[in-house]
């Protein structure tokens, strides 16, 4: 299972870089450094959490429901599958 | 164009605009051309609830025991609220169903619009609860200025779309004159005026909730009132799924996914669309100002509520391309996310393990091997 992969770099622009925790979504491995992501649903469809992925790929175990242009991830729901890049809004 | 219940014309839905094309014949949902309406629609019925099942009887005492000030801060939001969902049980329905050509954005707003006619049902059983007779509560929503201003703020995008429409339904495009008054309807009128309907449907639903739901929140983190939160967290829950809608329709325009002209249109009323957004934020604050007005509530005042407005705001408008016009960086109402978010729903945040209090501690999650051969 991709997103279950191990030591995965998280760069978050202006803050600094976290590993991903395995089975964590990219939201909660955030988190877990006290680094504050904006959210509301947790859950896919609200889009509060939109965030730029400035390079890198994301995967969604569920189709997320949420509007995010072509740049934008959801950290909520998606997991990293290589190192990423991104900028909290 | 004439509406018809049932177009004959055997076209094709996946070649259809989302808006002013041919009327839907078939309602099948095998196929979409814009898949996002079909899971909104499923995400929608999930959420199906009954105001009934949430037990509101303690809010009785608990209101008894609010101040003055506190209960015209209650009682007014949920005036607001009523006025809010009474236009939106109905109008989506009345506006873009007739305009609509393509079967799973039709099926949408329809599932949309009866999930607003729970919310006006679940402010009955709140009130029917607190007061018995509620008559002179709902009375008042007519009467109210304050309220009323805000009334004809929302509804006259709305009613522009649906007056217009009607014309270039019976008259078609051109200039009528109807008791002495004339009016130009073209097929650019009419988009442009959908356009800014839209984006009104969207501030609507996206900031002009969140000044009643963060009072509501205040009184729960207090533990009162908690029946009324129970009730808005799950209508703050479907009225995300509501925002998201309106935000692809507005996004497929602008990104030219769908009708060539809303592109165009888009970009040409920018400006236009800019200042729904900010006379909404506007309201809410002088709303906000109204609340307070004979005293604030613990938790908070009209300050912090006016920065929250600029900051959900400026999230909003970025999500359909308006930038961020306001300053504001932080949220200064963080215990808000633990209303909003889904896990809670069903419980009161308070009461439950909230997820992002609790990644702090993943690492030292208990293993099942760690009890060794502890017996259960
Ligand atoms: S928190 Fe709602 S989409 Fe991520
Ligand atoms: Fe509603
Ligand atoms: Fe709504």
């Amino acid at each position: 299972m991709s997103n279950n992969k191990d030591s995965l770099q998280v760069n978050i622009k202006q803050h600094k870089t976290v590993l991903h925790q395995p089975q964590r979504t990219l939201l909660e491995s955030i988190e877990v450094h006290q680094i504050d992501v904006h959210f509301h649903c947790r859950e896919g469809y609200c889009g509060a959490c939109r965030t730029k992925l400035l390079s890198g790929k994301v995967e969604y175990p569920n189709f997320p429901l949420a509007y995010i242009d072509d740049d934008e991830i959801l950290p909520c729901c998606c997991y990293p599958t290589t190192d990423i890049e991104i900028e909290l809004a | 164009m004439k509406y018809t219940t049932f177009n004959q014309i055997n076209n094709n839905p996946l070649t259809e605009p989302m808006f002013f094309g041919n009327p839907v014949n078939v309602a099948r949902y095998d196929q979409q051309k814009h898949q996002i309406f079909e899971k909104l629609i499923e995400k929608q019925i999930s959420f199906f609830w009954r105001p009934e099942e949430v037990d509101v009887s303690k809010d009785r005492v608990d209101f008894q025991k609010l101040s003055e000030s506190e209960k015209h801060i209650f009682i007014s939001n949920l005036k607001y609220q009523t006025l809010l969902d009474s236009i939106q049980g109905r109008s989506p329905n009345i506006a873009f169903l007739p305009i609509i050509s393509i079967p799973e954005l039709e099926t949408w707003v329809e599932t949309w619009s009866f999930f607003e006619t729970i919310h006006s049902r679940s402010y009955t059983h709140i009130l029917r609860n607190l007061f018995g007779d509620p008559s002179s509560i709902f009375n008042d929503i007519v009467e109210n200025q304050e309220i009323k201003k805000r009334a004809s703020d929302i509804s006259k995008y709305y009613d522009d779309l649906i007056f217009a429409t009607q014309l270039w339904q019976t008259l078609g495009e051109g200039s009528h004159t109807i008791n002495g008054v004339t009016h130009i309807i073209s097929m650019r009128e009419l988009k442009k005026k959908l356009y800014l309907c839209m984006n009104s449907v969207n501030a609507l639903e996206a900031i002009r909730f969140y000044v009643s739901f963060a009072c509501t929140f205040a009184f729960a983190e207090r533990e009162l009132m908690e029946g009324n939160s129970k009730i808005i967290r799950l209508i703050a829950r479907d009225e995300n799924l509501h925002l998201t809608s309106t935000q692809h329709i507005i996004n497929l325009w602008a990104k030219g996914k769908d009708d060539p002209e809303m592109a165009e249109i888009a970009e040409e009323c920018k400006e236009e669309a800019t200042q729904i957004f900010l006379n909404a934020v506007q309201q809410e604050k002088e709303w906000a100002a109204y609340l307070f007005q004979q005293g604030s509530m613990i938790g908070l005042n009209k300050e912090i509520l006016c920065q929250y407005v600029e900051f959900i705001a400026n999230h909003r408008m970025s999500a359909i391309g308006l930038g961020q016009p306001f300053d504001i960086k932080s949220n200064p109402l963080p215990w808000m996310n633990n209303y909003l978010n889904s896990d809670n729903v069903q419980v009161a945040p308070q009461e439950s393990e909230i997820s992002s209090y609790l990644v702090g501690q993943i690492d030292s999650e208990v293993n099942a091997d760690d009890f060794g051969d502890f017996d259960l």
